[in-house]
């Protein structure tokens, strides 16, 4: 009888399965161990991680490490994922001509038309039918700018409404003798032309503006020709959904939008080679990339953005691999619409729109020299045999099958950090598998990148645990609308906060989302990534790229743990008439541990003894 | 050894002296803001209205003492304070924490007679936090320790920030700034002006409802 150990060195973790075998195919598992991976996959410094997971398994049973007859690592398929997000467009409004924003408390409501004039001219005006809109600079006071304005329209000139600098909106009209509407929080209010046609609208709370947001309203206000009113387009759209907004018509038409070349991404695969531009969208990169499966290499245009994001994917694998640049080939890639909160550029309140981007996940295959250095690395630490074997889909079949309940044919879809993989095994135990780029750590950027959050960790959070809203120190409401009561009173710090429910340790988040609209990226993000990829994955392996002729799939991988993933991926696969299961890999160790396992179980086949 | 509140005094008195006017003025000079006219409206009752702020101050706010440590008036203060709850749709309402001067009792007497629940406590030298009445006294819900580094703006961001906890809004917290310097420079004068402060306290004595 020998001891085995079967190592799987995941993006995220590292797992281990102990074994003791007997003969062929006489394998009796002893233990399991997980820890998180130290440094990226397939690279030496996963020896440490590996090490640690090995004591962890073999501690508890009381084996020592050199008791060991051999090692089996994954063939990790030396293959690693990174992901880049470029931007496709980008609105610059020069010599801004609106001012369209979310102050919180904008003051009055209406729609009204006048000329821009500051605060502190209208002393000097008469009486007069010409209506005028304030400009109210930051070192007026509220009580000052509204008595001057009450002294004005007490003269009878017609002032309709203000645009103020700071967050004054509500205190100046509260002190009007008759209200207008009022937009604040305008930053950079220096910049607002004065003597100008202007329209300015504020709309009731709970409803976003509707005049000025439409180009055809704009135009019927300032009395545009058709070819102005094209170029408010840009305006009219940036204003969509606001609450207050205010148009100020300059003498040339100021407003450009700048469209950056996103680049074009070039796949070559076999016989073909696909040009697309990015900009097209995420749909119509990845027809393109299923026209040409299997992919050898995506080139991407230099000097455009999406080059430089290439040229850094390769640089990086290039310096953790070891390897020449140009020995650097990316193998698939996915990619995903996103949006990305972008500073309007030339606007006048700061403020942000969602410009349209595209995330890509770039998986870049590497030799097998990597691994074969973390094998020889291994025998050096511990005096181990190392066996560097395997396909990781296909070890990991092998461990889902030790699910109860399952036998061949069948399929599996491993979802975990940095790849979705997927392989099949029919009547005749013959094995198909892919991979395919994208998987968790893709959704925590999508999230990041979405919610504007700027802190990856806490979009893991985000990503992994459910949300609820502290409504009180006593009491809580989950995302799906159900209450919590609590007899101690809640940390203030959460206190009408939105939380991330870390077991453990809730995390608050700092942000001005609403609770639906952060768990609706959440779940787009996981669908768009995981349901996508799945089916992608699984069409590759199912005979006759028909995913129907499939009836079982099982889930294995970290991200099968989810708490909806696994939900969103039988939902998806339900329409083809699949039945999706998490894998409880030998009974005990859901949905991980798979591919050790499968390590072991593959070795203990040509054992003889 | 027994540490009493001249010899605190009388310690204060010398380093300042010896600082030959390099230290800030002391709080109380000739220059002092007038004294707020404030009504007093009887014994403070808990308020039922839900879309109400209470802001509660100690005895001496706007009467022993007229500005804070760095010389913003109290009819100032409270002005910011008020324009910051109004600004977000918001009632406030005033009260006068007569039972001590400790700026964690105030604002909690403040929250727990407030009708949303949220209040404020404002001590004369500007010291404030933001509280809720189902915490704890020495919890708090925003805290704004260093006096010295509280401005107008600090002021209107408190007002607001408080209002729109109010509302069940999750407002970002105020920036704290931290000033190393503000300790060594300030914290004498605030030893002074506290010793001030505590004695207008009156144990045992009710609430009052304020109005300017």
């Amino acid at each position: 009888m020998i001891y085995v150990a079967g190592v799987d060195v995941g993006n995220n973790t590292t797992e281990v399965a102990i074994a003791a075998i007997s003969g062929k195919d006489d394998v009796r598992f002893l233990a399991s161990g997980m820890v998180p991976t130290v440094g990226i996959k397939g690279t030496v410094r996963n020896a440490m991680g590996i090490i640690d997971a090995l004591d962890r398994a073999l501690g508890p049973i009381g084996i020592p490490r050199s008791d060991l007859h051999v090692i089996l690592l994954n063939e990790a398929t030396p293959v690693i994922g990174d992901i880049a997000m470029e931007t496709i467009t980008e609105t610059v409004i020069t010599e801004s001509a609106m001012i369209g924003h979310n102050p919180s408390t904008p003051g009055g409501q209406g729609l009204e038309q006048g000329r821009t004039i500051h605060l502190d001219a209208l002393a000097a005006r008469g009486a007069g039918s010409e209506t005028l809109i304030a400009v109210v600079s930051g070192d007026s006071d509220f009580e000052g700018a509204a008595a001057k304005i009450n002294a004005a329209t007490a003269r009878g000139v017609q002032v309709v409404g203000a645009i103020v600098q700071k967050d004054d909106g509500v205190l100046i009209n509260n002190r009007l003798t008759r209200p207008i509407p009022i937009v604040d929080e305008v930053k950079f209010i220096d910049r607002v032309p004065l003597g100008m046609p202007a329209a300015l609208e504020v709309a009731p709370p709970g409803r976003t503006i509707e005049r000025l947001s439409n180009p055809y309203d704009i135009a019927t206000l300032f009395g545009l020709d058709p070819e102005e009113t094209k170029r408010t387009v840009p305006v009219a759209r940036a204003l969509m959904g606001t609450r207050s907004a205010v148009v100020i018509k300059t003498p040339k038409g100021d407003i450009e939008e700048r469209r950056i070349p996103a680049g074009k991404l070039i796949f070559l695969g076999h016989q073909r080679r696909v040009e697309v531009p990015v900009d097209e969208g995420a749909d119509a990169i990845m027809d393109r990339v299923a026209e040409v499966y299997p992919l050898e290499e995506v080139q991407a245009e230099t000097g455009t953005n999406v080059g430089g994001m290439f040229e850094q994917v390769r640089r990086v694998m290039a310096d953790l691999t070891d390897q020449p640049v140009t020995a650097v080939k990316v193998q698939d890639i996915l990619a995903v619409d996103t949006f990305k909160p972008q500073q309007i550029l030339g606007s006048l309140a700061g403020e942000y729109a969602l410009g349209n981007a595209v995330g890509l996940a770039a998986m870049v295959s590497t030799q097998k020299l990597p691994m074969l250095r973390l094998a020889r690395k291994l025998e050096e630490e511990i005096g181990v045999p190392t066996i560097v074997g395997g396909v990781e889909a296909d070890m990991a079949i092998r461990g889902a099958m030790t699910t109860p309940g399952t036998r061949a044919p069948m399929a599996i879809v491993d979802v975990g950090g940095g790849s979705t993989d997927a392989s099949v095994i029919n009547d005749q135990l013959e094995i198909k598998s892919t991979h395919q780029a994208g998987a968790g750590d893709m959704v925590t950027m999508l999230i990041n990148t979405e919610l504007g959050l700027d802190d990856f960790e806490l979009a893991e959070c985000v990503k992994k645990y459910p949300l609820a809203k502290v409504e009180s120190l006593f009491h809580m409401r989950h995302e799906n609308g159900s209450v919590e009561f609590f007899q101690e009173p809640l940390d203030p710090r959460l206190f009408g906060r939105i939380i991330v429910l870390q077991p453990g340790n809730w995390v608050p988040l700092d942000t001005k989302e609403l609770l639906g609209k952060i768990v609706a990226v959440r779940q787009q993000a996981k669908r768009k990534v995981f349901v996508r990829n799945a089916l992608r994955a699984l069409k590759l392996v199912s005979p006759g790229q028909n995913i129907r002729m499939i009836h079982f799939v099982v889930l294995v991988g970290g991200s099968g743990l989810d708490f909806e993933i696994p939900k969103m991926i039988s939902d998806a696969l339900m329409e083809y008439g699949v039945v999706t299961g998490r894998a409880n890999v030998r009974g005990t160790e859901g949905p991980r541990n798979a591919v050790a396992t499968g390590l072991v179980l593959a070795y203990a086949k040509h054992y003889e003894g | 050894m027994q540490i009493s509140e001249d010899m605190v005094r009388q310690v204060i008195m010398d380093i300042l002296g010896a600082a030959q006017g390099s230290a800030p003025k002391a709080n109380g000079s000739s220059d002092a803001p007038p004294p707020l006219s404030f009504r007093e409206l009887g014994t403070a009752k808990v308020g039922t209205d839900r879309n109400e702020v209470v802001v509660g101050v100690p005895p001496a706010f706007g009467k022993a003492m007229t500005k804070t440590i760095v010389d913003i008036p109290h009819s100032d203060v409270l002005k910011e304070v008020f324009a910051g709850i109004e600004e977000e749709g918001l009632k406030p309402r005033l009260v006068r924490v007569t039972r001590s001067a400790d700026v964690g009792a105030i604002a909690h007497d403040a929250a727990v007679l407030s009708g949303s629940g949220i209040g404020i406590g404002i001590l004369c030298r500007g010291t404030s936090v933001i509280h809720q009445r189902d915490l704890q006294i020495l919890q708090n819900l925003e805290l704004f320790p260093q006096s010295p580094l509280i401005d107008r703006s600090v002021f209107r961001a408190i007002g607001r920030n408080a209002a729109k906890y109010a509302k069940g809004e999750q407002p970002n917290p105020v920036p704290t700034r931290n000033d190393p310097m503000a300790r060594p420079r300030y914290q004498g004068l605030a030893a002074l002006l506290h010793n001030k402060e505590t004695q207008y306290v009156k144990l045992g004595a009710p609430t009052v409802e304020l109005a300017l």
